[in-house]
């Protein structure tokens, strides 16, 4: 027998613990190495590949920081992160309170609730790619659903161009993304308010409190964790950006709706600088850390895994 | 008094919420079925020209759109690339089916290990497994093409199904940890006394058990690998080999494909994710929003 009872969660048998259990290492090692080999080769090579001059015909060589330097000197960068800190600082408090609006709408019994819990996800389940091209079809310039309706509404003169305007274009974006993203966001939201009790809200209305008030003093403090997690969780989506704008707008009009993860795909796939986009890469994924460490501080590994004594 | 007025409000905001939902896609289904000259008119008349199913037939079976026809425009607005989106839902299902299955045989065995068995480096691994997936894509996107070409898998599904397992694996074990750690302790003890190893009562206890969160999170799994665009896009270059969202993606910007028939491959590549919907919630999302987190 490989295994034994003191690998058994909570089975007491302290004294048993040294002995070496094979099982649990055999059962998580096929995904934890499928994991393993998918993202630390990958950085590493994408580490390596950002100090060096990397081309599709020459030889690799040596190039130190200049890689970084070239790309934190450019322009395009600048611009690239300037549309992707505009983007992400418009859309994410917009996705995160109408998650928390959505949620505490779902909240509540109607008639046709379920029906409409489980259509909340449609947005988030169409492929993003997609999704820039179903936008497409609301903004277009000469063919849009939204230039067709507003006229016909009269509340328009004549056809606006939102796809070929620099603000509107970026406007459409975030509208496009909002709709994509705001379910994520209200699934989350949701299973917070859920886990309050009700005896709190029984009480609040026995002492008057208001739907408002009940809001604001019971179920917004009591969801402000997970409020910040998704907070967190969204603004590295807004950094994932990348099938939407392919999709809908292409990154133009000329460069006014390229974020960063266009920005690098373009750096390698249509300038083939490989070394700069991977120096980008790098860049990113350092960002992108720092906002996992801070959403690991905010959940306690306990609420997990379990608690290792019971 | 007060209370009529929050349910007036909560009638509003359905409504109002149910219009975003479903007006992009509305318009989708509704400019599929409209031929070509309602949708350019100006001023804009979307019904005066009737209805037409000439899209779909065109994507079905290569018969050319009447309106096509009709306009007598010098070339004809129409590409044969759009005639490939059966084909690619095969593949991308496909693909998908393969995730699922690796999904769960290798998410529950974990899964199961993190629920209820003690080891070294449990939480290590754990955290490390379900954060993995919040690096953002593109910074492994040249990696996994590089990697990829240099193994010679390029245009095969093998590293598509790879790559989307590895995506969708953090997520799989986070909930079915959450879950298989649920289930009462006693039942996985009984089995234990009856001479179960843990991979006995993993099959014959806690999957039983658990079934409804295996069939949520492979759904899951399926929708993630079914929208993958991004390394889509890099490992599978030759058309015959593409999934769907690349090849939508591709042919919105091809000047030769009108929106109507451009919606009526939208629309097509829409049932699975429609269909899918309705399951995700009943066996996923459902039991996620019911407290099984804190």
């Amino acid at each position: 027998m490989v295994y034994d009872r003191a690998a058994w969660r909570g089975h007491g048998g302290q004294s048993f613990r040294h002995r070496i259990e094979l099982s649990p290492y055999l059962m998580v090692v096929p995904a934890l190495l499928l994991v393993a080999v998918f993202t630390l080769y990958p950085y590493g090579y994408a580490i390596w590949s950002s100090f060096q001059v990397l081309s599709p015909i020459l030889p690799p060589s040596f190039a130190g920081l200049k890689n970084y330097q070239a790309v934190i000197s450019s322009s395009y960068f600048f611009n690239a992160l300037g549309n992707t800190l505009v983007f992400t600082g418009i859309s994410v408090p917009i996705i995160v309170a109408l998650g928390v609006l959505v949620a505490t709408l779902l909240n509540q019994r109607f008639f046709g609730d379920v029906v409409l819990k489980a259509a909340v996800l449609l947005p988030w389940a169409i492929p993003a790619a997609i999704t820039g091209v179903i936008w497409k079809g609301v903004f277009s310039d000469s063919w849009g659903a939204l230039n067709a309706v507003l006229y016909m509404l009269g509340l328009i003169p004549e056809y606006i161009n939102w796809l070929t305007t620099r603000h509107l274009a970026t406007a459409a974006v975030i509208m496009a993304h909002i709709w994509m993203q705001f379910p994520m966001a209200t699934i989350f939201a949701l299973a917070a308010m859920q886990a309050i009790s009700e005896e709190l809200y029984e009480a609040a209305a026995i002492d008057g409190a208001g739907a408002f008030q009940r809001f604001f003093f019971i179920t917004l403090p009591n969801i402000k964790v997970m409020v910040i997690v998704v907070t967190l969780f969204e603004v590295l989506m807004s950094l994932n950006t990348f099938d939407l704008t392919y999709g809908l707008t292409g990154g133009g009009p000329g460069t006014s709706t390229m974020f960063i993860s266009y920005f690098i795909w373009a750096e390698f796939f249509k300038m083939l600088s490989y070394g700069k986009g991977a120096a980008l890469a790098v860049i990113l994924a350092m960002v992108a850390l720092a906002i996992i460490f801070a959403i690991l501080r905010l959940i306690p590994g306990e609420a997990l895994l379990g608690g290792k004594e019971e | 008094m007060k209370i009529r007025w929050n349910r007036i409000a909560v009638y509003a905001g359905a409504v109002l919420l149910t219009v975003f939902i479903a007006a992009p896609l509305v318009w989708i289904f509704l400019s599929s079925i409209l031929p070509e000259e309602a949708i350019l008119t100006f001023p804009p008349n979307w019904f005066q020209y009737g209805f037409t199913l000439d899209n779909y037939h065109y994507i079905f079976t290569g018969e050319i759109p009447k309106s096509h026809l009709v306009t007598g425009q010098l070339r004809t607005m129409i590409s044969q690339e759009v005639r490939l989106v059966p084909r690619t839902i095969v593949n991308s299902t496909l693909i998908a089916i393969s995730v699922m299955i690796i999904n769960w045989i290798t998410g529950s065995l974990a899964a199961y290990s993190y629920a209820s068995l003690h080891f070294r480096a449990r939480t290590a691994t754990f955290f490390f497994i379900t954060l993995s997936r919040l690096i953002p894509a593109i910074a492994l996107a040249v990696p996994y093409y590089t990697i990829v070409q240099q193994m010679g898998l390029l245009n095969t599904y093998w590293a598509l199904i790879a790559i989307y397992s590895v995506l969708t694996l953090p997520f799989t074990i986070l909930i079915l940890t959450l879950y298989f750690r649920s289930i009462p302790r006693e039942i996985l003890e009984a089995a234990q006394l009856d001479g179960c190893g843990p991979f006995q009562t993993l099959l014959r206890v806690t999957v039983p058990l658990a079934l409804p969160s295996l069939i949520g999170t492979g759904l899951f799994a399926f929708m993630i690998s079914y929208s993958e665009f991004l390394f889509a896009l890099l490992i599978t270059p030759a058309r015959e080999a593409r999934t769907l969202p690349v090849i939508l993606a591709s042919v919105s910007w091809n000047p030769d494909v009108t929106w109507g028939l451009l919606s009526s491959s939208i629309a097509i590549g829409l049932i699975p994710t429609i269909l899918l919907v309705v399951p995700v919630w009943r066996f996923m999302v459902k039991g996620l929003v019911a407290g099984g987190v804190r």
